[in-house]
């Protein structure tokens, strides 16, 4: 069991780092969540333990954001600041407006979208995603394509200054 | 075959359609030029959308090596699991509990404790059977040398107390498993012995780790506990096992059957704790582990005795089973007395 949980470690970790930093937007608070993920599944020994880790990280990044919203952390997603107040290099600039302007993006799917987006992205199946989800397996193509075009779509008019209903 | 819808492209190209899916698409496709055209633009978006998700990836970071001896249950949060999850995070408590009472049960291990227990409140939902598969497995790693039998108890009107020590010589086999970790537990619960919820949770622990016991009889059951051991009236009953709550004199395990696929367990126990010396003296601790625990622990139940609850005859209760926290409650009020 601890092997084979090693073995998962190796093949999941950094996807769910990836899926855990679009959903807390800071690098060591996803690897942190990430580890806490690992913790409990070495203690709970899930049998399922990829798709086990992944609802675990979203219901951390869910509570994260509750507590975010409570403290009223709410940043300004479309002013591109560097958040660095050292000078940054013109490509690390760049970098990190790009990162806003698809964070905004992103932020403008609907919940149940972006989930499905950033579980697929992460390298999860459609089962997987279907049993996470709780959508249709039949349904997922279909969210998964609207996701993808609504993220291009907001992306493309947070570029040109547009604003980008929701839903 | 009609035209290939939007989600069924995206599917396609993700590679997610059976092989029989795959090849209607893929026939329609080659004879519909406007799909096929679909197709490219389908692609283009996956690409584009990959794109930007890769600008918004994470700095790669190397994952740090994997060593799960190191991890320790995570000490926050997991409270605040939504409801689904909040079984596991009591198999999380029941399993990582020496980890946890090494580093003091009192600030973290309380409050949970106080929900799983109190009746009058809502309870943390009782393991499901996958969650009870569990922790037995665990807890028959952790008892691979079989302890012998339990010696015969001793007889009721005996203190408590002392009547604690052949009971956890018996265990030495097993305790030389885990010395340091059961101390702990042993050590901690005593440190709260006036307050029932850790008393409670550690019989929940030893009852656990009794699942290998062989069954006694109901005579023995009432030797052991000094009194009629409880149980639902009109179930049938299973099983009786003998449970080794740590300090405690007496638990027993009463294995009821609620239907054709639910199997309930009433566990009664004699509420009085050994006091520390006596543990101590019969050889559950080696000196080291016992030192490790730090002077302030290890004073602390000699500086707070309990003598209301060393006196009380009082049981302390558990029903557990693989039903809601309301149906257990429910069971638990219409326990009896098991008259001979």
């Amino acid at each position: 069991m601890p092997q084979d949980l090693a073995d998962v470690y190796r093949t999941t970790y950094r996807a769910l780092v990836r899926f855990l930093y679009r959903k807390v937007w800071d690098a060591e608070r996803a690897e942190d969540l990430a580890q806490e993920a690992f913790a409990r599944a070495v203690v709970h020994k899930p049998e399922n333990a990829r798709g086990w880790l992944f609802i675990v990280a979203a219901n951390m990044a869910r509570d994260e954001a509750r507590r975010a919203v409570r403290e009223r952390r709410h940043l300004t997603l479309l002013t591109a600041e560097p958040q660095e107040s050292t000078p940054a290099s013109d490509h690390a600039l760049e970098a990190e407006s790009d990162r806003t302007r698809v964070r905004a993006a992103l932020e403008a799917l609907s919940p149940r979208d972006r989930e499905v987006l950033l579980l697929w992205d992460a390298g999860l199946s459609y089962d997987e995603i279907a049993a996470q989800t709780g959508l249709a397996r039949g349904a997922i193509g279909t969210t998964l394509s609207r996701a993808r075009r609504r993220l291009v779509e907001a992306f493309e008019a947070g570029k040109s200054g547009k604003h980008v209903a929701r839903g | 075959m009609s035209h290939v819808d939007e989600g069924l492209l995206h599917a396609y190209i993700d590679g997610e359609l059976s092989a029989a899916e795959t090849q209607g698409v893929a026939a329609h496709l080659a004879q519909c030029p406007a799909c096929r055209g679909r197709l490219e633009e389908a692609r283009a978006l996956i690409a584009r959308a990959d794109e930007l998700l890769a600008m918004a990836a994470s700095p790669d970071r190397a994952a740090p090596p994997f060593r799960a001896g190191d991890v320790k249950p995570p000490a926050r949060l997991w409270w605040k699991v939504p409801l689904p999850l909040t079984w596991a995070a009591t198999v999380a408590l029941a399993l990582g509990i020496g980890t946890y009472l090494g580093e003091g049960l009192t600030s973290r291990g309380r409050p949970v404790v106080a929900v799983a227990t109190d009746s009058t409140m809502p309870r943390v939902p009782a393991p499901t059977p996958a969650a009870r598969d569990l922790v037995e497995r665990r807890e028959r790693r952790a008892t691979a040398p079989r302890p012998a039998p339990t010696s015969p108890a001793p007889a009721p009107t005996q203190p408590a107390a002392p009547a604690a020590a052949p009971q956890l010589r018996a265990k030495n086999g097993r305790m030389q498993d885990r010395p340091d970790q059961e101390v702990a537990v042993q050590a901690d619960s005593l440190a709260a012995a006036g307050r029932r919820e850790e008393v409670r949770l550690a019989a929940k622990i030893a009852g656990s780790s009794a699942a290998e016991e062989s069954a006694i009889s109901i005579d023995s059951a009432r030797r052991l506990l000094g009194t009629d051991p409880l149980v639902v009236p009109g179930l049938p009953i299973e099983a009786i096992y003998p449970g080794h709550a740590l300090g405690y004199s007496g638990v027993v395990r009463i294995e009821q059957v609620l239907d054709r696929n639910t199997m309930i367990e009433v566990v009664t126990g004699r509420a009085a704790p050994a006091p520390l010396s006596e543990v101590t003296t019969a050889g559950r601790a080696r000196a080291d582990s016992l030192a490790a625990l730090g002077p302030k622990r290890a004073m602390a139940p000699a500086a707070a005795p309990a003598p209301t609850f060393l006196r009380a005859p009082a049981l302390l209760l558990e029903v557990r089973g693989p039903l809601s926290p309301d149906s257990l409650a429910a069971l638990r009020r219409l326990l009896q007395p098991l008259r001979p």
